[in-house]
């Protein structure tokens, strides 16, 4: 066991392979393959129960799949836990931090469990965000204990970062705070993170891929800019020229809205004739998948 | 590992001023009981088998100087504040163990800052050992302090004898407080790391300490301890042996298995039976008692043999006894060590 386990050389920082985790009668994974490439910022999204958390738990190793198989940075979390949780930064759901304890406490802790724990680089982005090192972890507001739980997981060094909803809890201040502190630190680490949320707001200016999970299934996995520019919204069922119907949901003035998938991507004005007056938003494209992955009654699709 | 010590005595700041309080406690009231003890000077001369035997006496005489003396001592023994101490003895490896034990993983899981630590310690086993180790360090020290306070409160109980020559109390005092710390320790750990809930692990390991402290003492007479033993031969008169009786019951020498009601019908005389009143309601002087009520001697009843160990064994039977708590210890931490491998951190 003393040595690496699958050294990666590969350009893909996670990937799964007919990943399937069942809560008894719940399928919270299904057959999910996916591959987020080193050096990205990838956005997991989908709503509540969609099976982010899931997905985070297996990498983690905090949960077995049931089939299938996950490598983190080229190691299978499950059979060589250690190895695979030296190698990711993890950012839990809830900021939970230990009562009675200060922040340098913290950073302390850390050091002494992880070996490769960089705590001066940890301690310095707390103080940057200007939280003191000597207040007690439990008076912190939530949008401090986020940061103190990002400057943890970045104070390991890993080249992968798993965010497992960090940004749930916060006011929008202190979600914009987290998305741009988690921004600077991976570009200038060049490391990986795999962002779960579902307010897509907070991470559309801040990833390069979009994955959307729905039901347990990938509905989709692409990169951003190519979700956009792929993808179209009309008030109206008549489909844009060569586009495939993905699912209709309410749009905010209340009338139906339907997302088409292009065949190629769209170039300037032309051929968007029936385009309605909403543009294609990276929300009305989650929306329209999950409203596809819902089956939404009265709003589907024929 | 100084830092993962006082880390993990900071997470569990509570337990640990308790810990202190409570064994420090325990060991300077122990220390001051054992002093007011001895500050009586209870005259070696009046001892008896190296006791301080109870007088009694029914004022009928003036009392002795022994047993004015007895009566003073008695007085200190049986006061509230030593019946306080004696049973904080009883129960304190236990509280500490459980307090100590319960909540070292099942309040991270609670808590939920078991994924943020076990996500950095990347192995749970190593999390785990050095959380252990982080508590036995400490507890250890604390308990045996208390333990030893304790075997002085002994001695000063039976002045006459070393408390480590006999068996007075011998399982709640002196070394045995830490291992039986250590058990409710590790025992509790382990439970808490199974269910990963504090409250019911505490429940279930009163309830197991309950009964493992209660049924200890017989189960270990009559299995381990056994070969230590030798029969009673009713001419022993020191006070530092360590006396139980058999199971098993025997007659003439012979183990007996039958009805002791039924034995005891069989051989003992018959009730006198009352003579019948004449007419006029009168019992007749010459015939009142019944001849079958003559006493027959059958020899003595079946009946349990009594063992007794001698108090030159105490160390041999605590090196045993300890022996066999640790293993059971070592036993519990290492199915905590297991499964905390496999427990979900929620």
């Amino acid at each position: 066991m003393g040595a690496d386990v699958g050294a990666s050389n590969s350009t893909a920082a996670l990937v799964a392979h007919g990943l399937s985790k069942r809560y008894r009668r719940k399928l919270a994974l299904d057959q999910v393959d996916l591959t987020v490439p080193a050096g990205s910022v990838t956005a997991l999204v989908g709503p509540n129960g969609a099976g982010k958390t899931t997905l985070s738990r297996v990498c983690m190793a905090f949960e077995r799949p049931n089939a299938g198989s996950v490598e983190v940075d080229g190691v299978d979390p499950w059979k060589h836990r250690s190895q695979a949780l030296r190698r990711v930064g993890y950012v839990p759901q809830s900021p939970a931090v230990y009562r009675g304890m200060s922040v340098s406490d913290h950073v302390a802790m850390a050091r002494s469990l992880h070996s490769g724990f960089d705590s001066e680089y940890a301690r310095r982005r707390i103080g940057q965000l200007g939280i003191p090192l000597d207040q007690r972890a439990d008076t912190l507001s939530g949008g401090q204990a986020a940061q103190l739980g990002l400057a943890i997981a970045l104070g390991t060094r890993a080249q992968v970062l798993l965010l497992d909803e960090p940004l749930a809890n916060l006011d929008p201040l202190a979600r914009r705070e987290f998305i741009q502190v988690l921004l600077d630190a991976v570009r200038a680490e060049g490391s990986t993170a795999l962002l779960s949320s579902h307010i897509v707001t907070d991470v559309e200016d801040a990833c390069d891929r979009l994955v959307i999970l729905g039901g347990g299934k990938v509905l989709l996995d692409c990169l951003l800019e190519e979700a956009r520019q792929t993808h179209r919204l009309t008030d109206s069922d008549s489909p844009p020229p060569g586009a495939t119907a993905v699912g209709s949901f309410l749009g905010r003035k209340g009338g139906k809205l339907t997302l088409w998938r292009l065949a190629v991507p769209e170039v300037g004005a032309e051929g968007a004739a029936d385009v309605a007056a909403e543009t294609t938003s990276l929300e009305d494209v989650v929306l329209g998948y999950l409203a596809a992955g819902r089956g939404t009654a009265g709003l589907q699709l024929n | 590992m100084f830092a993962r010590i006082q880390l993990t005595l900071r997470q569990h700041r509570l337990e640990t001023i308790a810990l202190f309080v409570l064994c420090g406690g325990l060991a300077l009231a122990g220390v001051i009981e054992a002093w007011r003890l001895n500050s009586l000077n209870f005259p070696h001369s009046c001892l008896q088998d190296g006791r301080v035997v109870q007088y009694w006496y029914d004022g009928s005489s003036a009392p002795t100087a022994c047993q004015l003396a007895s009566k003073k001592f008695y007085d200190l023994v049986w006061s509230p504040d030593m019946s306080i101490v004696a049973m904080f003895e009883q129960i304190l490896p236990f509280i500490v163990g459980i307090g100590f034990g319960a909540p070292l993983v099942a309040r991270e899981i609670e808590t939920g800052t078991a994924p943020l630590s076990w996500a950095l310690a990347g192995s749970r086993f190593s999390w785990l050992l050095g959380k252990i180790v982080a508590v036995v360090v400490v507890m250890v020290p604390l308990l045996l302090v208390a333990g030893l306070a304790a075997d002085v409160r002994e001695g000063a109980l039976v002045p006459g004898i070393d408390p480590h020559a006999m068996f007075d109390s011998y399982a709640a005092r002196g070394v045995f407080f830490v291992f039986w710390g250590l058990a409710a320790f590790l025992g509790t750990l382990a439970l808490g790391t199974i269910f990963g809930r504090t409250m019911p692990a505490v429940m279930v390991a009163l309830i197991v300490c309950v009964f493992v402290r209660g049924l200890w003492e017989p189960a270990w007479t009559h299995t381990i301890l056994r070969p230590f033993a030798v029969e009673a031969d009713y001419q022993w008169g020191s006070a530092d042996l360590f006396v139980y009786n058999s199971d098993q019951l025997y007659l003439d020498g012979k183990p007996w298995n039958g009805d002791l009601n039924q034995w005891f019908n069989e051989h003992q005389p018959a009730p006198p039976v009352m003579a019948t009143p004449d007419a006029s309601g009168m019992v007749p002087s010459s015939s009142a008692a019944v001849s079958n009520a003559q006493p027959v001697d059958f020899g003595p009843p079946p009946q349990p043999i009594t063992y007794v160990i001698h108090g030159a064994d105490y160390w041999l039977v605590t090196r045993l006894e300890c022996a066999v708590l640790l293993a059971g210890s070592l036993f519990c931490g290492a199915i905590a060590l297991f499964w905390v491998g496999r427990r979900k951190p929620y």
